[in-house]
């Protein structure tokens, strides 16, 4: 078996002493940089990168590649104890993992979020090794038609299922929405809601959105509570802070879900990772028993986005390393420091460079299980945190989300934005209306819409395009089926029988 | 390579640099440069910056730091306004490419022109090939054109922005021969591949780097380069003039610029440091890995090439119909 035999001779580059050290120096260092909100892993990767001229391409890429999946690891742990996402792909996980710091078990979300995100990223590796080059070509199968129908199920999946009020969630929606057109047009280049500013040609950036609407409304809210004299819970003793075999158990479909959904978003060029944990989110919440518990603090909103954040680095790694395509921006900056070391990223990669091709693969097994070591130690001290006071932690959240937004792009209007964003959230929770369909929308809806203009640009203004081809019909059709779902309880009755047959 | 049309503002400019010649022992650096990029970490600006910045150090050949500054946003125009804002600072500068001469023309936002700032030093241009799939029909650009012809406007390119240099080409290409096909942008280069790849669009006109592997391992064809003279690296790839389409070739120029009233002084002393650092052996590895062209130009020339770029870019958007604002 080719595989085995790459796999081999991987171990034996990724475990030579030197190789382990930097795959411990990437992971270590990606973990720091997941927890800081703003600085991404693309930004440190580009950074680092002249150091590791002279290290030779395997050590290079193990340790490079290590920032990349270690930044999904730490970019939890904000979002936990804080609500301030620490990476665009953390974001959905404030939603279920701030409520259960609410609650007390800040060291059970962090624990879950490090083991799934252990499960998944395996398994997303595994994924990688087996079946890389059957899985690219899928990827190529999609094209404009099947974003638009993977968009629109997303969308589907969680608006409909989501809080008291429908109106209330597709204002909110429709809010997202409008936010992700604001920028320049790409079709057209003429500029949308940009009001003759020139800061806003680009767009809004997301991870403003998220901290604005998250940590700097939660900390608004809180004030105006009056929680100066309550400090969150945080029990004594090490059991109490690790999660419960219950809240484990809760959770088994949602690492399997994580996984795979992770992993098949992770392959699409057109889809990052925090779409990939939006749509498990959907997913995990469509296919509970109680979907009405999503958002209160329940093991399986943390468990299902953080694996599928994770399962998406061994997805996004296969057209990269099998076509030499990056799907976004921290594998295209991979991909160019390969180029820097001689190393030509494509289909022949596989043969002309078995040592970093198999290196880099086995360097992952690897790294995660060094993150899963790394971290779950540091969980009973992280969750010590929200002993510290009031006073002290929120001027200390604003200037964190300050200072995260301003690196965005090192642009002041950025800052200004944060605050307009912190007051909407504030405002949207004073009126009870639900703030992840605003997130949602801002993530899906640009891509749903440029998906869209593709499709017809493609079919010269066609809309059978989108139902003419399989993949694609055959999502618009679960979409409309969930769609209709809430109009048909004995649908939805049936459907939880069967799942209550399975698990 | 294009038509000399000396422009008024490139002549005075020439002039300038011209009656200066001691200039360059007057500006010497004592506190860390800045070298602003309009993309964000991993974009080709930014990477392009940063192999720069290697280059140098690796050579040294700066006395002191140069440090990146990620203006990101609008396509170029943030990283312009940056650099207006701080007429006549001598230690920052900056990497333009085409979009900084075209996003100035279309958006009533980006207001500041490549023609405000000051030339600096040419460094690459970066040359193009038409690819399509390797089980296309179209084994030459003739039979390219000849189908596109038999099917107006059925035939797809995947590329980036109306704006950039690829929807550049192929307007010149289809003024040229009264073909016509459909450009439909995607944001992002791995996304435009793999609409090819996928078959989901019939053609593109990409960089040689980001297509090199694709062709080499038999996924893409390459009909024609966009090129005056057939490149090292793709020998049996007829240019666009040999494969019979004699066009204007739209380079994709980068190179460096500073803020508008830069002192004579600093700009000789850049266009000195510049042209060392092409010559240094790390700055020639990354312009051979990335399948660039090393093409150096002093203040003046860079100055005269803008302009002249500018009002080529000026009339081929018009006649795409896209809607100039300045």
């Amino acid at each position: 078996m080719d595989v085995i035999n790459g796999l081999a001779h991987g171990f034996g580059v990724a475990l030579m002493p030197v190789n382990l050290m930097w795959c411990f120096v990437g992971c270590f260092l990606g973990t720091i940089v997941g927890i800081l909100p703003g600085l991404g892993p693309a930004a440190t990767i580009a950074m680092l990168m002249p150091l590791t001229y002279g290290m030779g391409p395997a050590s290079g890429i193990i340790m490079l590649a290590g920032i990349y999946y270690g930044a999904k690891y730490g970019g939890s742990t904000t979002s936990i104890l804080l609500n301030m996402p620490g990476e665009s792909s953390s974001v959905v996980t404030c939603l279920d993992g701030y409520q259960m710091a609410r609650r007390g078990r800040a060291g059970a979300a962090l624990g879950i979020a490090a083991i799934a995100s252990f499960i998944a990223g395996s398994f997303g590796i595994f994924a990688l090794t087996l079946v890389a080059p059957p899985i690219a070509a899928f990827a190529l199968s999609f094209s404009s038609p099947e974003y638009f129908a993977l968009m629109f199920l997303g969308l589907a999946l969680v608006v409909l299922l989501s809080g008291d009020s429908l109106i209330k969630g597709l204002i909110a929606l429709l809010i997202g929405l409008w936010l992700t057109s604001i920028g320049t047009d790409l079709f057209t280049t003429q500029s949308r809601f940009t009001f003759g500013q020139s800061s806003l040609l680009g767009g809004v950036d997301f991870m403003i959105v998220a901290i604005g609407v998250f940590a700097i409304a939660e900390v608004l809210s809180s004030i105006k509570a009056g929680e100066e004299t309550q400090v969150l819970p945080v029990p004594k003793g090490l059991r109490n802070l690790l999660p419960s075999m219950a809240e484990l158990k809760a959770c088994r479909f949602a690492f399997a879900n994580g996984s795979i959904t992770g992993f098949i978003i992770g392959v699409l060029p057109g889809a990052g990772s925090s779409i990939a944990s939006f749509i498990s989110y959907g997913i995990e919440k469509a296919v509970s028993k109680h979907p009405e518990k999503f958002g209160t603090g329940i093991p399986e909103g943390v468990a299902a986005p953080e694996g599928a954040n994770n399962a998406d680095t061994g997805g996004a790694l296969v057209p990269l390393l099998t076509l030499g395509i990056p799907g976004g921006g921290t594998t295209a900056i991979l991909l160019s420091a390969l180029v820097l070391w001689g190393v030509k990223p494509g289909p022949l990669m596989m043969q002309d460079s078995p040592d970093v091709f198999w290196g880099l693969v086995a360097s992952l097994y690897i790294g995660n299980v060094m993150l899963l070591v790394l971290n779950l130690p540091m969980v009973p001290l992280f969750a010590q945190i929200l002993r510290i006071p009031v006073y002290i932690l929120h001027p200390l959240i604003f200037g964190i989300s300050i200072i995260g937004a301003y690196s965005v792009s090192s642009n002041l209007f950025d800052i200004g934005l944060l605050a307009g964003f912190g007051l909407l959230g504030y405002v949207m929770s004073v009126l009870k209306y639900p703030v992840s369909p605003l997130i949602l929308g801002f993530v899906l809806g640009d891509a749903m819409e440029r998906a869209l203009r593709q499709s017809l640009m493609m079919s010269q203004g066609e809309l059978s395009i989108l139902v003419s081809r399989p993949i694609s019909a055959a999502m618009l059709v679960i979409a409309v089926l969930i769609l209709l779902s809430p109009l048909l309880p004995r649908f939805r009755k049936l459907r939880r029988d069967a799942i209550a047959e399975e698990g | 390579m294009l038509a000399r049309k000396m422009a008024p503002a490139g002549l005075a400019l020439a002039l300038a640099v011209a009656g200066t010649p001691a200039a360059h022992a007057e500006f010497r650096p004592t506190k860390t440069l800045e070298l602003v990029v309009h993309s964000g970490p991993g974009g080709g600006n930014d990477i392009l910056g940063r192999a720069l910045i290697a280059a140098i150090e690796d050579a040294k050949l700066s006395p002191v730091r140069i440090q990146i500054n990620n203006k990101v946003g609008g396509g170029g125009a943030s990283a312009a306004a940056y650099l207006a804002e701080k007429k006549g600072d001598p230690n920052v500068i900056g990497v333009f490419t085409s979009v900084w001469v075209t996003n100035p023309l279309a958006q009533a936002e980006a207001n500041v022109g490549i023609r405000e700032l000051t030339p600096i030093s040419m460094l690459v241009l970066e040359p193009a090939v038409i690819v399509v799939r390797a089980d296309s029909p179209y084994k030459t650009m003739k039979d390219l054109i000849e189908g596109a012809k038999a099917n107006p406007g059925k035939l797809k390119q995947s590329g980036g922005s109306v704006l950039a240099r690829d929807a550049v080409v192929r307007q010149v290409l289809m003024s040229s021969t009264g073909a016509r096909w459909a450009f439909i942008s995607f944001p992002s280069g791995g996304e435009r591949i793999s609409a090819l790849l996928g078959g989901h669009v019939d053609m593109m006109v990409i960089e040689p780097a980001e297509a090199g592997e694709l062709i080499r391992s038999g996924k893409l064809r390459a009909l024609a380069q966009v090129t005056d003279e057939r490149l090292e690296q793709f020998k049996e790839i007829p240019t666009l003039k040999e494969a019979g389409i004699d066009v204007p070739t739209v380079p994709q120029p980068r190179g460096i610029l500073g803020p508008p009233g830069m002192p004579a002084d600093a700009v000789a002393y850049y266009e000195e440091l510049l042209a060392k650092a092409a010559k240094s052996p790390g700055w020639q590895k990354f312009v051979r890995d990335n399948l660039l062209q090393s093409v150096v130009l002093k203040s003046k020339e860079t100055g005269a090439f803008l302009a002249d770029y500018e009002s080529q870019m000026r009339a081929i958007l018009t006649q795409a119909g896209v809607k100039l604002v300045r």
